[in-house]
């Protein structure tokens, strides 16, 4: 049971564009570092927090309403310079914001946020200049709700100003003394009586009777403040122009299928003069054209700028140079760039670690850049693109670069490959064996980017997305990875090869190219079937042997693919083409190794397969694992 | 003047959880000619073009705030009969009186109800009917 009941759209929308305000107030606050006198820079801020609390108060949340109000008024005093922009002020600030993140991830949760720490609180007051309130959780939600009660209040009097104070009372046409309207227009604190007149709201933006804290959770110190479990978000904004473009297409299409439903009946009845065939021809092929702009614009709803997630990353990069002592500017580009809503999500975690790699592992200490000759302030680059029917992403450092013979010398050590494999590794190759699992260059984990998370989850979920990971580096001039992504995944560019008729998909990213297969080239290496192409040796896995169907013939043609984990050259009978597959899945009766369905142009319907899977199912045997060792990083 | 319900408002924030919030209240009063404008400056666009007849606008704003654009439509002869309720989360007397003096027809602290809002709506239709 959540502590929104009847409110969750809008605990959904508050959630989803608070934390874009949040995400915008991170980014402007490293840069108010750069310029901390900026009163354009501190004013956005001021209203970014004053807007959360604004929103907050509706949803009854005191706690963040306490601590957003708490910020504001420091930056309401930092933008009238009556307080100066210290170090010290921004850690107390960083840590404000952290606590308003913290609190959006409880209330995702559908729990009331608790108190933020005392220390926060402690040094907002402090730096404000009120002593901190006795800690007793109750003062602080009443913080806010004290100035609000004592405007009316103040009404009465009219001491000072009684010619405006009555003017206000006029133009409110409140009576002066109305403490009863004025505790129904203020209600941050749950434990204010819910106002007269509340029913009629209940099912949005009232103060219904909740405030259940999260702590009051059966076992609520498990779920605690550290929910790392985020919530995936379910909803989807999309422009209205494109809403209306799908709905203008839909009804096009409608008329089209009238016109050939007329076009069918003129034809049972006989009917097939040119110009009734000729109709015909014409309304097909514009059902051709109007579905297919209608794919692409359903797709393009699925489409959000990734500037979104990047937004997230400057802050974080930022606090990890900090706390490693270096000086990092994360430069972004292209955040105009549209991915698919799924794999923006997706994309998150590999960035994230990319990025802390780059300024881990990447980049240099200010001393050591200076010996170097550079500048002291590195720059590590985030960049999205477009090219073609893909999606480019790079994370560029300038830092210190990677040496493919202090990679090699490390997997070697960690017992990753052999004195042997790794002699027989080129520079691309040797960089590639990052991406191994238990692979790390640092010796000692740092407690920043050693989480756990290793660069081979990275390329794993770069690989679950269709997309590839590259690496190229520089020694003295920096590295840069290269993230290459199809642009949706609704669509699936697939290769159809044939065993004897049947067709089958194989998923077009992991085929590099074709070959026929010559006999008399293939060469028994350790009892297994391999080819040499251009130097390589890659060994030859039957399509059929795969499937487990009977190896009556050998197979004539080889698909060159290369998946995370292996190369190798799939032997098939003969192609049928490529073909763009819309995947159905086969949700609950999935066999081993089929990733899902698809329907040809006849109406043939071919199963999509999943290499991945059926190479796992062959990696049992060791024999076969063994043989392709050898060949994994290429 | 009764309050008619085909009234049409424009409601100014810059938070569109808030714009749905007040859209949603208004519609439990009865409201549903409701039309959102981002800033102040939009606002301010929007009302010229006409057919508004009650704006409900957000103090903090980008580009223009709640108090411009309010002081704005007070010194613009085609504009300045529209009734303007202030919604804020600032409760400081300051505030207000500086509402007031630029000529709100009301004042609203966040978070309220659709009671308050109703309340202070009716008040400002009871003073129009006066005047």
């Amino acid at each position: 049971m959540s502590d929104f009941a009847g409110m969750e759209d809008l605990l959904q929308d508050f959630l989803q564009e608070a934390n874009d305000l949040l995400s915008d107030v991170d980014n402007k606050l490293v840069d108010l570092e750069r310029m901390p006198d900026d009163r354009g820079l501190l004013n956005d801020i001021f209203r970014g927090f004053h807007t959360i609390k604004g929103g907050a108060g509706f949803l009854n949340a005191a706690e963040l309403v306490t601590l957003c109000h708490l910020t504001e008024n420091l930056f309401d005093r930092l933008r009238n310079a009556e307080l100066h922009l210290t170090p010290e002020l921004m850690d107390v600030i960083m840590a404000a914001t952290k606590g308003v993140r913290e609190m959006f991830g409880e209330l995702s949760q559908g729990v009331q946020p608790q108190s933020a720490e005392t220390e926060v609180l402690a040094a907002l007051h402090t730096a404000l200049g009120e002593g901190a309130p006795a800690p007793a959780p109750a003062a602080a939600p009443a913080a806010p709700s004290a100035p609000a009660a004592e405007a009316p209040a103040a009404a009465a009097p009219a001491a000072g100003e009684p010619d405006w104070v009555a003017l206000h009372a006029a133009a409110t046409g409140q009576a002066a003394p109305v403490p009863a309207p004025a505790a129904a227009t203020m209600t941050p604190a749950p434990a204010a009586p819910p106002a007269a007149g509340v029913p009629a709201v209940a099912k949005d933006g009232a103060p219904s009777a909740f405030g259940r804290r999260s702590t009051d959770k059966p076992g609520g110190a498990a779920v605690g403040r550290r929910v790392e479990e985020r919530a995936r978000e379910n909803t989807i904004r999309v422009d209205t122009a494109r809403l209306d473009q799908v709905l203008n297409l839909s009804g096009e299409i409608g008329l089209t299928k009238n016109r050939l439903t007329s076009l069918r009946a003129d034809i049972l009845a006989g009917k097939s003069d040119s110009e009734t065939l000729h109709a015909l021809d014409q309304a097909v092929s514009q059902l051709d054209l109007l579905v297919s702009d209608l794919q692409n614009s359903v797709m393009k709803t699925r489409m959000q700028p990734i500037g979104r997630l990047f937004q997230k990353y400057p802050r974080i990069a930022r606090d990890l140079a900090r706390q490693l002592g270096k000086d990092v500017e994360l430069v972004l580009a292209g955040e105009e760039t549209e991915v698919d809503k799924t794999m923006i999500e997706d994309l998150a975690d590999p960035l994230i670690h990319l990025i802390r790699n780059a300024v881990d592992h990447g980049v240099e200490p200010p001393p050591e850049r200076k010996s170097a000759g550079k500048p002291e302030k590195s720059l590590v680059r985030l960049e999205a693109r477009q090219e073609g029917d893909h999606i480019v992403l790079i994370i560029a450092d300038d830092g210190k670069g990677m040496s493919a013979e202090r990679i090699r010398a490390k997997a070697v050590e960690k017992g990753l490959i052999s004195e042997e494999e790794a002699n027989t590794l080129d520079e691309r190759q040797s960089l590639n064996l990052i991406f191994l699992p238990g692979f790390s260059t640092k010796t000692q984990i740092s407690d920043v980017s050693g989480r756990g998370v290793g660069m081979d989850v990275v390329k794993t979920n770069i690989q679950k997305l269709n997309g590839s990971i590259e690496i190229r580096s520089e020694p003295g001039k920096g590295s840069v990875f290269i993230i290459s992504l199809p642009l949706t995944l609704a669509i699936l560019p697939v290769l159809l090869v044939l065993l004897g008729e049947q067709p089958f998909a194989l998923p077009l990213s992991l085929v590099r190219e074709i070959l026929p297969i010559e006999h008399d080239k293939i060469r028994e290496v350790g009892g297994k079937e391999t080819l040499v192409v251009r130097g390589e040796v890659l060994p030859v896995i039957s399509l059929a042997r795969l499937l487990g169907w009977p190896l009556d013939r050998h197979p004539e043609y080889g698909v060159f693919m290369q998946t995370a984990e292996r190369s190798f050259i799939l032997g098939v009978d003969s192609f049928a083409g490529r073909d763009d597959a819309v995947i159905k899945s086969l949700e609950d009766f999935r066999p081993r190794g089929v990733a899902g369905v698809t329907t040809l142009s006849n109406g043939q319907i071919v199963l999509i397969l999943d290499m991945k899977e059926l190479l796992s199912d062959l990696g049992q045997h060791p024999d076969v694992d063994r043989g392709m060792r050898a060949l994994e990083f290429s | 003047m009764a309050a008619d319900p085909k009234m049409r408002f424009l409601v100014v924030d810059d938070f569109s959880t808030m714009r749905r919030i007040v859209r949603n209240l208004l519609k439990e009063l009865g409201f549903t000619n409701v039309d959102e404008a981002e800033d102040g400056a939009i606002a301010l666009q929007k009302l010229q073009a006409g057919g508004f007849e009650f704006v409900v606008t957000d103090w903090n704003m980008p580009n223009m705030d709640g108090l411009t654009l309010l002081q704005t439509i007070r010194s613009t002869p085609s504009l300045k009969h529209l009734p303007v309720l202030m919604i804020t989360a600032e409760a400081k007397k300051e505030n207000i009186i500086a509402a007031a003096q630029a000529g709100a027809s009301g004042y609203i602290v966040k978070p309220f109800t659709a009671g308050t809002l109703s309340e202070k709506l009716n008040k400002i239709f009871e003073k129009m009917g006066q005047g």
